[in-house]
């Protein structure tokens, strides 16, 4: 079980957001841009300390007192791959295996290696990549460690459809497989409805409307109601 | 799925575009150009002009004798010394800029001012607040006596004023390298398990190594050419500085040239090579 509560002040206003999500859950933050989605996920991560509140993942504490980003076992995924510029593919991909030349790591890489289809380029630098290949690559990093916990904000964003299709249908097939709880966030409604049957749907820091998607169109406030409109 | 990897161009041939500048920049109108080519290597030959002493007629050059065993030994001073203040510079200064690097922006702030300060006070000026600072009759001066370093003219004398006067390039340059990092590389590679210190060598010493490198070479050329904080806390023993003004003084041109050669030479090729592999690695 995954549970949260934080605030915490950002420009203008303090994000203030309370749930529970159970463990191989997934639950979708929507809202129009600066409603506080992303500090969300930057307190589940670790990259920034809530002013208060509680986050727990099973057993686990993230906060309060802070736990070290590496003892979270949460994998994150942005818009930015944010792949290691002096490492080739592979280098990447084995980045977060404890012991990567061990045979059971050899076998689990080649199975991402051939899923994720980064045969071509995988003695390749990362930075000799295409931007296609380079979210492949981010998503097989995350994963690789199987981290119990992923956080998802707009991993897609900036990419055509054709690519974004294929890297939902990755995800969601390496999901069905490993099991982790997930919190997804996006500008796309469409993007996240494949992710998430649950969301939250934030404005000015707060909780406006939680539900299905379903409930969510059907209550949604005014504004909401226009992000959730189809282009 | 196909790969970017040396794909060809399908596209015609595009008409050749003006040949731009190394930064990009668009080169300079034609009929101006060589007169910006002339004034330039009129400036490099002025700038470079001073390494014709090497040829002067100052007579035979004195490698043996008294004058040519001081020499000898002021380098291997000048080298074993300096290196081992290096050594403190980087173990010091290194974990320095990586606490100042996640500071706020005004204790950051404050850093640099003091950081500025050790820079810019006058090396006969640093000499002489150093000795003063750790006379053997103060504290610190007295408390390292008690641990058998002589605080004037000693090798710990002489290590500790190049740690002085270095350590302010070196951590300042580290900040600039530390800066140039992309943001986030650092908290994702924590966020895959791995702790501050293997965060350190995988990601940041690697992504940085050029500019700690440029960092310490900078270091490197501040302390071993170090003249006037030296004379002051460490005569003895003579490093190439202040064994060259000794040779002046007293042996003449002909002891100094060899020594001064020697001292070029211990003292640019590492920056020289360092910006080298700074450049190509830019433009790899």
């Amino acid at each position: 079980m995954l549970e949260v509560r934080l605030s915490q002040p950002r420009r203008g206003f303090r994000v203030e957001v309370e749930f529970t999500l159970e463990e191989g859950g997934a639950l979708a933050l929507f809202g129009p841009s600066g409603a506080g989605k992303s500090t969300v996920l930057a307190c589940i991560a670790g990259f920034q300390q809530p002013d208060a509140g509680v986050i727990r993942l099973g057993g686990r504490q993230f906060f309060p007192p802070p736990l070290p980003l590496h003892r979270r076992g949460v994998g994150m995924l942005t818009q930015e791959p944010a792949l290691f510029p002096h490492c080739t593919v592979e280098e990447n991909v084995a980045f977060g295996l404890p012991r990567p030349y061990s045979s059971e790591s050899r076998a689990w890489l080649a199975r991402l290696r051939e899923q994720m289809h980064l045969g071509d380029c995988w003695h390749a630098p990362a930075t000799r990549i295409s931007a296609g290949q380079a979210r492949r690559v981010a998503l097989a990093r995350m994963l690789a460690p199987r981290p119990a916990l992923v956080l998802l904000d707009e991993p897609f964003g900036g990419l055509d459809r054709g690519l974004v299709r294929g890297l939902l249908e990755d995800f969601l097939t390496w999901r069905r497989e490993l099991g982790f709880t997930l919190i997804a966030v996006d500008h796309q409604a469409e993007v996240l409805e494949q992710l998430c049957p649950r969301v939250l749907a934030m404005a000015a820091g707060r909780v406006v409307a939680a539900g299905s998607w379903a409930e969510l169109r059907q209550r949604a406030p005014q504004a909401m109601a226009a992000l959730l409109a189809p282009l | 799925m196909s790969s970017t990897l040396g794909t060809p161009s399908t596209q015609a041939p595009r008409p050749a575009a003006p040949r731009a500048a190394g930064d990009g920049r668009a080169p300079h109108p034609r009929r101006w150009r060589w007169v910006a080519h002339a004034g330039a290597l009129l400036f490099a030959v002025l700038l470079l002009y001073p390494f014709s002493g090497v040829w002067a007629p100052v007579g035979a050059w004195q490698w043996s004798g008294t004058a040519g065993a001081a020499s000898r030994a002021s380098i291997l001073v000048s080298l074993e010394l300096t290196a081992l203040a290096m050594l403190l510079v980087v173990a010091v200064g290194t974990p320095v800029a990586l606490y100042i690097r996640r500071t706020g922006r005004a204790a950051r702030t404050w850093w640099e001012a003091a950081l500025l300060a050790s820079i810019l006070v006058p090396s006969l000026a640093l000499g002489i607040l150093l000795s003063l600072a750790f006379r053997p009759e103060g504290a610190l001066g007295g408390w390292l006596a008690q641990l058998g370093l002589v605080s004037t003219n000693s090798a710990a004398a002489f290590v500790l004023t190049q740690v002085y006067v270095s350590i302010g390039y070196y951590v300042l340059g580290a900040l600039v390298a530390l800066g140039a990092i992309p943001a986030g590389l650092e908290q994702h590679a924590a966020l895959l398990g791995l702790g501050p210190v293997r965060v350190f060598w995988r990601v940041t010493l690697p992504l940085a190594r050029f500019g700690l490198a440029a960092a310490l070479s900078l270091a490197w050329v501040r302390a071993i050419g170090e003249f006037g904080a030296v004379v002051v806390t460490a005569y003895y023993p003579a490093g190439m500085p202040v064994q060259l003004w000794i040779h002046l003084e007293s042996a003449g041109l002909g002891a100094v040239m060899p020594l001064l050669v020697a001292f070029m030479a211990a003292a640019l090729p590492l920056p020289l090579l360092l910006h080298l592999l700074a450049h190509r690695r830019r433009h790899a």
